[in-house]
């Protein structure tokens, strides 16, 4: 996979390709994303049981459960993908605070007005850094933070009485729930967002056929 | 025959028929020693004592009954001993009969020793201490003189605890474990050991059902598989079987309700009234001011209150789906006709979350109830006070879910304000290119 991941210009393109997603990130990515789906629809059902009925409740708590232990082990597979990969780098900090928000707001500034101006954009990716700050910031927080605290919220749920001590520790079940919920919504809005930004290539099927390819497709 | 012959046998049947009442009295009075005999002599006839509340006491002893009773053996002074001879009859006072029977209490504790014991930590003992008359006294289950032997205490009819259990009684009767006592123990053509009210509650350690945990382990020591067969379908069943009282399903045609009890982590142990909190009525009422059910506010400052008066404690409420009354409790059905619909209680409009209730135990271990609002289920201000309950769906955040509905529109928002944007500036950059 190596080669295969270095920067190289493929036979026949004029436009120079970068080998942007490795095949462990790209399987993660769509279980994860079919995954979230899942979880999003299941948790839907349990939670609104009186106003919709897709399945049954008791099909909906298992299909949760279920869905979200695979979800958990995807992490690991990322997690253990990165950690022992010289691409971690694309989740590195940016330690010079003041730079990395400067260009954390020439990159708003271009999604909100140079896209449409046909301006450059800001970042230029490659396999070592492939996030503008936006995303950095974004998927630092979803990566590290939410996920985590859901799968944690979401394990205590799956089994109260195995959990009890630690429930209690949190504050009760109604704490653990109402944070399990929170980080749904956050994931609700993370998932309408993710899927329009996911538009915002050179066309819109373009970073959607990057996450299949593995390949960046050309920009501009 | 000869006509002497006839009066002859005439005189003899009338003889015998005579005597008939003295042989049977003398069959009763063989089984009774001679000393009881001498204090029968008297106490089998109308005696009655006045007591200081004006009710004439009667001091009849039913020969009949002492003489079948386990307690002819140890005879009246066995119990009796103050009675001596040139002291009685006694002119000592009795305030009542209940303080007579209170007094033999003792009595009773001198022989049965470690039944007394058991007695003494149960509810019964527990509602004598606190004043309460209608608690049983030894007396009052066991008679005072036609005490039988334990296996007269397992009838199918209840005895005695349905003299004052009677609704209880009537619904145990007819559920599935009362027709298998009543069918010879047969549950479905299998042979049972269908438990009658000691099998469940003990004979003399009674507790309050909610000092313990509500008698899940109970039903589990001989339902065996009980934990297994549910864990088998229902998810978090382990919680289930802690948060949701047995009859609660397996009596189908019950009223459910919320209950939130308050409940002291520190002790591991319901906040009982005490000398600090006042009755339970006065101190729900307290913060109830308006008298229509606790709200989540109020239930947040009761919590709160609790936590101050109480030492060294962590009050919180944990929540208990249950049947609405104890007679329910005991009309359990077949499994076969349990409640198995997991959405008969996850739905936001499901029966249970309509009827809320706060309680805290009384002095003697009951527990005493305070309507609350069903908001109190759903409520953002409830995530602290009722920390220990949430049923998924059933009493969610009504808060959380505007913020749900914010995200969706929110998130489609972006796309739509994102394209606009960009019509408007491609509008503006192609017109300036103009």
């Amino acid at each position: 996979m190596t080669t295969s991941e270095s920067t190289q210009q493929p036979r026949g393109q004029e436009h120079e390709r970068v080998y942007l997603h490795p095949v462990p990130v790209r399987i993660w990515h769509w279980v994860n994303a079919l995954g979230f789906l899942l979880l999003i629809l299941t948790g839907f059902q349990i939670r609104y049981v009186d106003l919709f009925s897709l399945m049954s409740f008791e099909t909906a708590v298992h299909l949760h459960n279920w869905v979200g232990f695979a979800v958990i082990a995807n992490w690991f597979l990322w997690f253990f993908y990165y950690i022992s990969s010289d691409k971690i780098t694309n989740y590195h900090a940016d330690l010079n605070a003041s730079n990395f928000f400067k260009r954390y707001f020439d990159q708003a500034q271009y999604y909100s007005f140079g896209i449409f101006m046909g301006e450059k954009r800001p970042h230029n990716v490659n396999p070592h850094d492939k996030f503008n700050p936006m995303q950095k910031l974004t998927y630092q927080f979803v990566m590290f933070i939410t996920a985590p605290i859901t799968f944690f919220t979401g394990l205590m749920m799956w089994d109260v009485a195995r959990f009890q001590g630690l429930i209690n520790m949190v504050g009760g079940i109604r704490v653990v729930n109402t944070i399990h919920v929170l980080m749904f919504i956050l994931f609700v809005f993370f998932i309408f967002l993710h899927a329009y930004m996911g538009m915002l290539g050179l066309k819109p099927s373009s970073h959607y056929k990057e996450m299949f390819t593995g390949w960046e497709e050309p920009h501009e | 025959m000869k006509t002497g012959t006839k009066v002859g046998i005439l005189l003899v049947a009338i003889a015998l028929l005579g005597m008939a009442p003295a042989i049977g009295m003398a069959d009763h009075h063989e089984e009774v020693s001679n000393p009881d005999l001498k204090c029968l002599k008297c106490h089998s006839k109308n005696l009655k004592k006045k007591l200081e509340d004006g009710e004439k006491m009667s001091l009849r002893i039913e020969v009949e009954e002492f003489g079948s009773s386990v307690h002819k053996v140890i005879g009246c002074t066995g119990c009796h001993r103050d009675v001596a001879k040139g002291k009685h009859p006694s002119k000592q006072p009795i305030a009542s009969r209940r303080a007579y029977s209170l007094k033999h209490n003792q009595t009773c504790s001198q022989c049965h020793e470690a039944a007394h014991e058991s007695y003494i930590g149960s509810v019964h003992a527990s509602m004598v201490e606190h004043g309460d008359d209608s608690a049983p006294l030894c007396s009052d289950c066991h008679s005072a003189h036609a005490i039988q032997s334990r296996v007269a205490y397992e009838p199918a009819d209840g005895e005695p605890c349905s003299r004052c259990h009677t609704e209880i009684n009537e619904a145990f009767a007819q559920s599935i474990h009362g027709l298998a006592r009543s069918e010879g123990n047969l549950i479905r053509g299998d042979h049972v050991q269908a438990p009658s009210c000691t099998g469940c509650h003990n004979a003399h350690d009674i507790s309050a059902v909610t000092d313990t945990d509500y008698l899940v382990p109970t039903c589990i020591s001989c339902h065996e598989v009980a934990e297994l067969a549910h864990e088998q379908w229902l998810p978090n069943a382990g919680m289930h079987l802690k948060s949701v009282g047995c009859a609660a399903c397996h009596s189908p045609q019950a009223e459910l309700r919320v209950d939130l009890q308050l409940y002291d982590r520190l002790r591991q142990a319901p906040v009982r009234q005490n000398e600090n909190n006042g009755t339970v009525q006065e101190t729900l009422a307290a913060i109830d001011t308006n008298g229509d059910g606790l709200d989540p506010v109020e239930l947040w400052q009761l919590v709160r209150q609790i936590n101050d008066q109480e030492e060294a404690s962590d009050i919180t409420l944990l929540g208990r789906l249950e049947v609405t009354n104890s007679v329910d409790a005991h009309r359990l059905a077949a499994s076969t006709e349990a409640v198995r619909s997991c959405e008969s209680c996850h739905r936001s409009d499901a029966e249970p979350f309509q009827n809320v209730t706060v309680s805290m135990s009384r002095k003697d271990g009951r527990k005493e109830s305070f309507k609350a609002d069903r908001k109190v289920l759903a409520s953002a201000m409830s995530v602290d006070s009722v920390g220990g309950f949430y049923a998924p769906g059933g009493t969610r955040i009504k808060l959380l879910d505007g913020l749900l509905v914010l995200a969706i529109l929110g998130g489609l928002a972006v796309p739509v304000v994102h394209i606009t944007l960009g019509k408007v500036l491609r509008k503006k950059k192609e017109n300036g290119n103009g």
